[in-house]
This record gives C-alpha cells, structure tokens and sequence, in this order.
C-alpha cells in the first residue's frame, strides 16, 4: 500500500473536508462501539477473559522462536509448505514464484492486511495475473482503487451512492440502490471468480502450533470459498500471529469477535490444515503458509513488544475519538487509529510516520477497550520520546519543551514569568475575556477561542489575602 | 543463510534474556470461557442458533429426518433436488421424495445437506469436519445449507469440540468449519445483510435426545 | 489534618478562583490548608510531548513543596494522573526517592476524589441554582476511576439538576499539546462535544479538569454560544449564593 503517513497533516486536512466521509463517520462510526458494549455486557467475566488472552499472547512472544518452528513442524507433516519472509519483497516474489510453478493466471482473494503491506495486488497485476478481491468491502475499494480505512470495515469511509455508481459502472448493470440487492449482485459477480480461480490467496487471523493449522475468522464465507475451491492456497499472515494450543485459539476467539463487531462468534471460524487427503472430493492440492516479519522481529525485547499482541479486532480505532475525526485514511497506512500510530512508525521507520504518535489526546478509550490489554496511549509515549531523543521533531517544539522544563524548576523565575504571562494574556483579552487570536498558538485559535486569564496568579492572589 | 534462520536469529535476539520455558510443561491449558444461567443444553443451543440466523427443528429420530427435509423445502418453495455429504447416502432419502447426489458441491447446487460433527451450546454453532465423505463444499456453495444435528452431540464450548476431534480422528481434519448461521456482510453502510458468499439459509434438523 | 494544595499550573496561570473554591471546600471540611508558594507544575506537558526528563525534573520539585503533607489535594485529575501513575515508573536507578515518590503519589488526591473517598462527604455546603452536566475527562475516569464522585456531589446541592449529555466519557480533544498541534482535529473534537453539551440544554458544563473546560469554553464562544457556563467543579461545590464571577 502507498506510503503517506509522513504526509499526516495534509491527509487530515483533506478528510476534514470530505463531505462524505464526515457524514459517514457520524452515522456509522459508533455502531460499533454500540454492538462491542453489548456482547461485552453478557460476558460476566470480561476482566478475567482479557488477562488469560493478554497472558497467552504474552507467553506465545515470550517462546515466539518454539512456537514458530512448532508450527512449522506441525503444518510440513500435513504437506503445508511454510514459507519465511523477512520483507514485503520477499512476500510477493514468494507468492509469483508460487503462481509460475501452478500456471496460475487468476487468483480470488479473502481480505489480508499483510497483503495490502506489500502490496501485492500489484505486484500480481504487473506478472499479468487477474486478482480479485472478494471480501465485500475489499471488492468495493478495488473496483474504486482505494486503499482500505478500517482493518474491519475496509470501505467504512464509502456510502451507498458510491458503491450504487461504482457497481453500475463496474459491472455495466442497471444502478441498484438498495443494499442487499447490491450485495446480491456482488455475490453473483464474484461466484465464476471462485469457481475458475487457481489460486486462493487469504491471511492468517491466527496460527496454532500445536496442529500446524490457519485459523480463519470471517462472516460473509468468502474465506472458506478461498481456501476450498482453488487448487492452491497461500495464507499469508506475520510471524506474531501463532498460538500455542487450540484452547488458546478458543480463547483468544471469544474476545476477538466480541470486541470486533460484538458477534458473540462469527459465522465461520475455519481451520485449515494442510493438503486434500487422496480420497477428498474437495480442498486446495497445495497449501502454501507465509511467515512473514517485515519489522516484526525489531519489536521483540523492546518498550514496543505489547503491540505484538494485537489480534486486530479494530476496537481501538472503533472507539479512538481521532479516528473517528480523520478516518482511516488519514493515517497513510494498512493499520489506522491507536494501534496503526503505533506500528506504522515501527514497521516503516519513525521518520515516515513521526505525526502518527502525536495524533492522540491519550484519552485513554483504546486501552480500556482493547482485549489483550495493549497500553496503546503508553507505547505512543514511548515514539514521542523516542522521536525527542532522535531530534526529529521541529526544534521549536523541543526548545519549547525545554524552556517549560528550565523555567517550571526554578519556581523564583517560574512566579516572575506567570505573574507577567497572566497580566499580558489578560490585557489581550480585553472586555470580552476571549482571545481570537494567538500569535504562536494558531493551531487552536483558529477554531476556538482562547479564555483569557483573570490577570493575576493564584500563587500571588493567595499570598497576598493569606494572614 | 536462509530467510528462515534469520527471522529466528533475530526472534532470539530480540527475545535475549527473557526466560525461557519449555514447550510441554504448559500443556494445554484451558482459558476462561463465557458463563450462562444453567439451563436445558439442547434449549441453550437453540436459543443461541435462533440469534445467529439459524432455523431449526426438532425430530425424534433420524429416520424422520428424510421426510422433515422434504417438507421444509417444499414449504419455502425450495427445489426437492441438491447435493449431500456422501456419508449420509444411506439415509431414506428418495422414499421422502428427494434427489439427492452424494459429492462435493458444483456450481448449480440449490440445496446442501450435511451433518454437523458436534455444535457448541456456548454459541449456537455447527462444527462441520471435512473428510472423504464429508465434503467441505457441500455446506458452502449451495444457497440452502441443512444440517443435521443429533442432540447427543452439543458440547458446551469450542474447547470441547476440539476435544472432541482429537479423540475421534487419528489424523487432525483438513479443514474444521464452524458454523455460525447464514453468512452475512455489513460492509455496506454498515447494514447487515444475510446471504453473502456462502449460504444465505441454514437450517439445522436436530434429531435424537 | 495537614493538607497540600497543588494548585496545578493551568488554574495558577487561568483560573485563581478554582484554587479559591477549592480551598474554601477543604476548609470547610475542617482541613488545613497551605499552598507552597514554591510549586509549579507536574511535568505532564513535556512528558506527554516526549521529554520524561520534564517529568524527573517535576517530580523531584513536587516532592520537594509536598513530602510533608498528609495528603495532597489537585484539582485536576490530569495532573493527579501524572503524579499517581506516571510518576511511579521515573527513577528506576534511585530506588530510594522512587519509594518517597511512590509513597506521596498515595497520599495525592485528585479533589472529588479526596472530598468523597477520603472525607468521606455526601453533600457540600454551597449554593448552586440551575441544570448541569458534567463531561468526564479523560484521566480522572480512566486513569483515576473517577465517575460517581463528582456527580454525588453535585446532586447532593438541592438547586442543581444534573444533565447526562449522550456521551459524557468521550474526550473533548484537548490532550495538551495535542490542541494545538493538531488544533484541526482537536477543534472539530471539540465541537463534537460541545454539540452534546447544547443538546442537554444545560445552563453549566462542568468538569474536574481546567484543560477540558479552556477547550470547550473556546469552542462554545467561537461557535457564537455565550449562554452556557463552564465551570470547574470547585466552583460549583463551593459556591455562595450572590457570589461574582470575575
């Protein structure tokens, strides 16, 4: 996917002003939040739920190396080839390199945030090989040639007009505007897909060592016809996304969907594992499973580690009061809100990504919400100082931070400067007590007024009425 | 070097000093699971698959199953013809009316019948488990997808069908599907709709106490 | 009881009569109040932006004007948040002041929190006609648990009626730094918010936290609103009635 995230602040501008995405934000942005609050009423013992999936995570990056080749093991035995990708380059010549020996010439997709990091449709397109994507959403925005903006919801930020224009331009059909007869004629689009494709390409929701299976979490059953009907599957999926055991799978389930769309389940949960057997009348011939790190591994040991738990639900963005501002396109990468402010600039350098951190209040909503406990507001205080530490933020903002830090340790110097702040403030408030504009502060006083002080400090006002 | 061996030099690395504990002695472990008033398991089950889109109904033995199939597509108007799992070939089906081919599932297929391995009372859910004589498509491609369930078959949670599983097949399946209702989409506007790629009606004949 | 009041930089600079109603509500509460004139602030702007140094620097100031309280009072729970959960991860290499700070962080209260868990009060003594509604800002709620305090207290006030607005825990976007920053996105957050103020036709929006309500009396002035008040809630617990507000 196309790079933007250093480009953050022009991003939000633009989706500040786009129309459509302000109107779909508002109608739809707290269904989520709305559908989560309700399967999570129903669980008496969500506490107790979120520590085991926080501690299994935690015990799975801990022995990642075991747990890997466990799997590893597991999924050869069954004639699954397990493939290893230290880069998204790596990533998509694997993939070509499978498609060449198969003599594949078309390939059906089920939604993989990996893929959309390496960009693979691309690359598939450029050796000439017809990809189609066939998670709804991910149908919508490849027919638009837009990149997702919700790791859930792909097409969150498109509303019905668009996807009623796009399909009738598309598909050359009469333009429907009712919902489920669009999904309808998608369906019927999609099907000869399925049936013709040699290649099913999908992600990894989870693997489990102990079988050597993929675990796949999907609602609309595009996922089973991916890793069904082709003769080939490739799942792609990173190298945190293995778990121990089965009953960890179960576990980790349990939150995933809750937290994701408060489905106490989702329609399908599948588990592959490996090759046809000689007698099945169906499934894949080859099985193909990436292992990919793509900046993964740099996270291990560090303060960052605790994003390696997500399990990528979206709970985060879905109750991130920014996100719910700018979309998920502002954030110029596969992963939006919290968490993507946080892996962005770890998977693809903090100098490309150094607003991303910043674009947060802390207020703390994602924290409280994510399953596995990933203190998001505390790792994006980690890149904020990292970012001071590697001086990449514009050096007024550090010399700023620097004058506050030298002044509020002297408090002699500290009174003399509020005494004079809070005076001058006051007088450029004039009658009204409102200061339209600050030299200096232009970021807020452009939308907001600034109350102006009352003139004089408590400090001094106390002294002085003090016995 | 290979890609393999530096990805795992560099897990270990990055992983340098945290403890280390051996693969076996953490077995397997089980979580917590979601809890519910006690209560008849098959009315659970039921109630569960109602709220995910699932339609039942109930027969007393699996040789009713044939002629309540039957019935229940000629009363939504559904063709008496479709595919079944190869493993139910046995079953009474013609003397019910019904043309039934026993494989995996083809483009034209309206109607799948399967049988569901064992379902889970926690959520209302089919495990499905593929096999020669149980294909995996046969639940995916048709538009109407019925299932048979013996009620002596539910588990209370996804855990204990795993269980299940391993003792029942010395080779782990291919593919294990669970089933939760009609597939469905809300990637439009955020509005749900049933019937997405996979079967837009499930239905689920439990027979047996 | 000896109590310390950290009046917080933001009131000490903005808004002297909450450090005042503030200290009125201790000490008709039966404390003894002092204020060292030698505080500043708890470090959290530049902590927040990136510098744990602003908080090390903080920290030892703060623990220097309040080691010898018994307890600490804040009217704000932003700054109570700094001092209670960030402060305690500051100086692993000198164990010893981390113990001090450890233990002074425990005895610092944000000043709901104090008011009802601490003094363990139901109703206050001041005046207050009118509707309000309280936003819950961020810290105080998800990094102190403050929910029910502030609200008990201002119920207890016969002439208050208290408004829920649809979504008082979502963040009003202020954030610090953030507000101005990215003001872009921090305005229209506000708006958001200030929105579900007005839709509550209350006549005071009132929170624990001077940041949130500077933020959202902005918003509402700019957006043409002069009718709804925006208040610490200090200031309605302790107010008189005919009190002026300057």
């Amino acid at each position: 996917m196309k790079l933007t995230s250093f480009a953050f602040k022009g991003n939000v501008r633009r989706q500040l002003g786009n129309a459509v995405l302000q109107d779909n934000m508002k109608r739809f942005g707290g269904r989520f939040v709305k559908a989560r609050a309700e399967a999570m009423q129903q669980v008496d013992n969500l506490e107790a739920l979120r520590l085991a999936a926080t501690q299994v995570r935690d015990h799975t990056l801990a022995h990642l190396e075991e747990y890997l080749t466990a799997f590893e093991d597991c999924a050869r035995k069954r004639g699954t080839v397990v493939h290893w990708a230290e880069t998204s380059e790596d990533v998509n010549r694997i993939v070509l390199n499978i498609a060449a020996a198969g003599g594949v010439s078309r390939v059906v997709k089920s939604k993989s945030m990996v893929s959309e990091e390496t960009g693979l449709n691309e690359a598939l397109a450029s050796a000439g090989i017809e990809t189609i994507e066939t998670d709804l959403g991910e149908y919508i925005l490849q027919l638009a040639d837009e990149p997702p903006s919700h790791i859930i919801a792909p097409a969150i930020h498109k509303n019905l007009d668009e996807v009623a224009d796009l399909f009738s331009s598309r598909h050359h059909t009469p333009r429907q505007t009712d919902i489920p007869a669009l999904c309808r004629e998608a369906r019927e689009q999609l099907r000869p897909h399925f049936l013709s494709a040699q290649m099913g390409i999908s992600g990894g929701n989870f693997l489990v060592a102990e079988t050597g299976s993929v675990a796949l979490v999907t609602n609309e059953g595009n996922g089973r016809m991916v890793t069904t009907l082709p003769r080939i599957h490739v799942a792609i999926t990173g190298i945190e996304k293995v778990l121990p055991t089965l009953n960890d799978l179960s576990l980790i389930l349990r939150l995933l969907t809750r937290s994701a769309t408060g489905q106490d389940i989702t329609n399908y949960v599948s588990l592959l594992t490996g090759v046809r057997g000689p007698d099945d009348l169906d499934g894949p011939v080859e099985s193909h499973v990436i292992l990919v790190d793509s900046g993964r591994s740099g996270l291990l040991g560090t303060d960052l580690q605790p994003a390696l738990r997500c399990i990528r639900c979206g709970a985060c963005m879905n109750h991130c009061p920014v996100y719910q501002v700018v979309g998920g396109h502002a954030y110029g990468w596969v992963y939006p809100g919290p968490i993507g402010a946080v892996l962005t600039p770890a998977y693809v350098g903090l100098e490309k990504a150094l607003d991303l951190p910043q674009a947060s209040t802390l207020c703390g909503a994602c924290q409280v919400v994510c399953p596995v406990r990933i203190p998001l507001p505390e790792l994006m205080r980690v890149l904020r100082e990292k970012s001071m530490e590697r001086r990449l933020r514009p050096w007024t903002e550090r010399w700023l931070v620097m004058l506050w830090r030298w002044v509020a340790a002297q408090p002699a110097l500290y009174a003399v400067v509020t005494r004079w702040a809070a005076r001058v403030l006051r007088w450029a408030g004039g009658r009204s007590g409102l200061l339209h504009h600050l030299p200096g502060l232009d970021g807020w006083t452009e939308g907001r007024d600034m109350p102006a002080p009352q003139g004089q400090t408590f400090r001094d006002l106390y002294r002085r009425k003090a016995p | 070097m290979s890609a393999r061996d530096r990805i795992l030099g560099r897990v270990r690395q990055g992983l340098s000093g945290s403890g280390t504990v051996s693969l076996p002695d953490r077995g397997r472990p089980r979580g917590p699971h979601v809890t519910w008033p006690s209560q008849d398991r098959v009315q659970r089950f039921m109630a569960c698959s109602l709220r995910m889109g699932t339609t039942l109904q109930r027969a007393g033995t699996l040789e009713e199953v044939p002629s309540l199939v039957a019935r229940y597509l000629g009363s939504h108007g559904l063709p008496l013809c479709g595919v079944a799992w190869p493993s139910l070939r046995n079953m009474e089906w013609v003397g019910a009316g019904l043309a039934l081919e026993y494989r995996e599932a083809h483009a034209g297929d309206a109607v799948g019948i399967t049988s569901a391995f064992c379902a889970l009372e926690e959520t209302g859910t089919l495990l499905l488990v593929s096999g020669p004589e149980t294909p995996a498509s046969v639940s995916l491609l048709p538009e109407t997808h019925i299932a048979l369930l013996d009620a002596g078959r539910l588990r209370p949670h996804m855990e204990d069908a795993f269980d299940q599983v391993m003792e029942s097949f010395s080779t782990w399946p291919r593919a294990l599907n669970f089933i939760s209702g009609p597939s469905r989409t809300a990637d439009i506007e955020q509005t749900i709709v049933i019937g997405a790629h996979g079967p837009a009606r499930v239905h689920v004949v439990l027979y047996g106490q | 009881m000896r109590v310390g009041l950290f009046v917080t930089c933001l009131v000490d600079l903005m808004r002297p009569r909450i450090g005042f109603a503030v200290v009125r509500l201790l000490e008709s509460a039966g404390c003894h109040v002092e204020v060292p004139s030698t505080q500043t602030c708890c470090g959290q702007p530049g902590f927040n932006s990136g510098d744990r140094e602003s908080g090390r620097r903080m920290a030892l100031r703060f623990l220097q004007d309040f080691e010898s309280f018994d307890h600490v009072v804040v009217p704000s729970g932003s700054c109570t948040g700094m001092i209670r959960v960030h402060y305690a991860g500051l100086f692993p290499e000198a164990p010893d002041v981390q113990a001090r700070l450890d233990r002074l962080a425990a005895r610092t209260h944000e000043l709901t929190e104090f008011l009802v868990d601490v003094l363990g009060m139901k109703t206050v003594s001041g005046r207050f006609e009118g509707t309000v509604t309280y936003h819950d800002s961020c810290s105080g709620l998800r990094e102190l648990g403050i929910k029910q305090g502030p609200r008990t207290l201002l119920a207890s006030m016969p002439g208050v009626v208290l408004q829920e607005m649809s979504q008082p825990e979502v963040c009003c976007g202020f954030g610090g730094a953030f507000s101005v920053k990215l003001g872009n996105i921090a305005t229209r957050m506000a708006r958001d918010k200030c929105e579900d103020v007005l839709s509550t036709d209350a006549d005071v929006l009132v929170a624990g936290d001077l940041g949130c309500l500077l933020n959202l009396e902005g918003c509402l002035r700019r957006m043409g609103n002069t009718r709804t008040q925006v208040m610490h809630v200090a200031e309605v617990l302790a107010h008189v009635h005919g009190d002026e507000r300057k």
